[in-house]
């Protein structure tokens, strides 16, 4: 009988799984080995056939300037951006714990720069930012903390930052909802329990609070970082990875090499190296839901 | 004493969500002001806050016959890729959450993977397949796209909802003499509709937002989505900033009002592939 029913579920299974395993191998395996196969490949728009450089893209691009700065961009914009959305999901989450009037309306409001799409928050900052006609050069000026109007986004030093702090206040609200959810899901009685023990805030805080929600900490670092890495549109409207190279990231700058530039093989080169970076992040992902048995 | 203790603390709570809403919601006001400027009022340096002379021209801009294709276009890739990915993944979601065949964790590791590696990696090849096989600036080229990412995510939240419901309802059907697909037809499917609905919400606002694969596989003048076609707001000479912001302000609203009244499903459906089971 055991047998027979799971003999059964195996012909089930293979045609219910079939249809999603064929796209996946279709739209996603047949080309990420494709992108491989062409960056062993000299390609351009003046050469019509392309050139069989073996592993050659791979020692350009690593003796190049700029594949270290995309590399050194795309590690601070990731950190920066997914540490304050950390530090912001969790506050944001803290003070809107506890129940007071209109605390659902606020909880949807704070949801907005998730919602919306990248490209209008993009350009919605850019209006902002802008040196004469923008408002933080007025706000800041007004309150004598610059002296001069700033062009945030024209400077090479600064517009890095400008773009992480957009990062950060168009995705926090993600973070704001998991450490929320995870909140909503601490031990009540633990709390008063530690309470009784003499505990103060900020002892609830570390022995009680922060041991229940760390797996939930840990997987939306995880994402977060997994996402902001891939972030593409934020970069792309506001700065297009200028001035110069100053705020190119992997997403953006693969995107100008391929699409503009059209150096096919060189974009995948860097694709390929982009896949490796990630999936370090992504195996460290699986294995946290493997180590919670999200998997079975 | 007590009492005085936590009144303070209210306050400090207080101030903390008022700076944590300006810090938000700023943005927005600064969106709507804007979309209601005169262009004089637009120009002015320094800026000003509020309107001087409200109007609705550059509403009468953002809503051209042009942007009304736009969002069309939009409405007929969203609801096409949705339908598909639900009707693809209602089958494998279910095969991974109650049947039990070999390979089964090592398939759900695949399926996890896909969602996470960087899309800039398959925009390149896809697009020069489609280019050769001529259905760039196709619907159905940005749809096939899509649906690269889109199922594996579907498939991961709705075996979360599958999982939820509970196994002996369909092994009494089958013990009656069901077989497994009548048994999910008849039993578990209509069981799973909120959870159906709250994935379909939660592919389709993924769907709608996307841009890259948008702006490269759509770019005809006609084709464009809603989000790449407001960028004809940047002309040559300079930023309509007015129209700009009136097209995001009706882009934004309709999204919000659909936020507020969907928000259990979407976040339902967002919490049950990361954190829940």
């Amino acid at each position: 009988m055991q047998g027979n029913r799971s003999k059964g579920d195996a012909t089930t299974a293979l045609f219910f799984v079939m249809p999603t395993m064929i796209l996946v191998c279709v739209l996603v395996f047949f080309p990420i080995v494709k992108a491989f196969i062409d960056s062993l490949y000299k390609s351009s728009l003046i050469l019509p056939q392309p050139v069989f450089m073996g592993l050659g893209n791979y020692g350009k691009v690593l003796k190049s300037e700029i594949f270290w700065q995309v590399l050194w961009h795309s590690f601070v914009w990731t950190l920066v951006v997914i540490f304050f959305q950390f530090l912001l999901g969790l506050g944001s989450a803290f003070l809107l714990n506890r129940d007071f009037p209109g605390r659902n309306i606020i909880r949807g409001l704070i949801i907005l720069p998730w919602i919306i799409p990248g490209v209008i928050a993009g350009m919605l900052w850019n209006l902002l930012y802008d040196p004469q006609l923008g408002m933080l050069n007025r706000f800041l000026y007004d309150l004598n903390i610059i002296q001069r109007y700033v062009t945030w986004l024209a400077d090479e030093k600064l517009a890095l930052f400008a773009v992480i702090f957009v990062a950060i206040w168009k995705g926090f609200p993600f973070s704001a909802l998991m450490y929320m959810a995870a909140l909503q899901g601490v031990n009540q009685e633990l709390l008063d329990a530690a309470t009784i023990d003499g505990a103060g805030r900020w002892g609830q805080f570390y022995y009680v609070i922060v041991p229940q929600i760390s797996p939930v900490i840990r997987i939306t670092l995880l994402l977060t970082a997994i996402w902001t890495f891939n972030y593409f549109e934020i970069i792309y409207i506001m700065t297009n990875g200028g001035p110069g190279n100053a705020t190119h990231i992997f997403p953006t700058y693969i995107y100008n090499v391929s699409f503009r530039q059209f150096r096919f093989g060189l974009a995948s080169t860097y694709a390929i190296i982009t896949f490796v970076i990630l999936l370090v992040f992504s195996l460290m992902y699986m294995r946290e839901l493997d180590k919670r048995e999200l998997l079975d | 004493m007590r009492l005085h203790r936590w009144r303070s603390n209210d306050y400090i709570r207080f101030f903390l969500i008022l700076l944590l809403l300006f810090f938000v919601l700023f943005p927005f006001f600064y969106m709507v002001s804007t979309a209601l400027k005169t262009e004089p009022d637009q120009f002015r340096s320094p800026p000003v806050l509020f309107p001087q002379t409200p109007t609705a021209a550059n509403f009468r801009q953002a809503l051209e016959p042009k942007f009304i294709r736009y969002c069309i276009n939009s409405f007929i890739v969203t609801i096409s890729t949705t339908l598909i990915v639900i009707s693809v993944s209602i089958f494998s979601s279910y095969a991974f959450s109650r049947l039990r065949f070999r390979g089964r964790k090592f398939l759900l590791k695949i399926i996890i993977l896909t969602q996470l590696f960087p899309l800039i990696i398959i925009i390149i090849p896809i697009y020069m397949i489609f280019t050769k096989v001529g259905l760039v600036n196709t619907y159905l080229s940005l749809i096939i796209a899509y649906l690269a990412f889109t199922v594996p995510v579907g498939v991961w939240i709705l075996r979360g909802f599958f999982k939820g419901i509970p196994y002996n309802l369909e092994e009494s059907a089958m013990v009656d003499g069901a077989t497994p697909l009548q048994a999910f037809l008849l039993i578990v499917l209509p069981l799973a509709r909120q959870g159906i609905s709250a994935t379909a919400v939660y592919i389709f606002i993924f769907t709608w937002q996307e841009f890259m694969f948008a702006l490269t596989f759509l770019s005809g003048e006609k084709m464009r989505t809603l989000h790449v076609g407001i960028l004809d707001f940047i002309r040559q000479y300079g930023v309509n900033w007015g129209g700009l912001m009136a097209a995001s302000t009706l882009i934004t609203i309709p999204v919000f009002v659909l936020f507020l009244i969907l928000q259990r499903q979407f976040i339902s459906g967002l919490t049950q592939g990361s954190i829940k089971g």
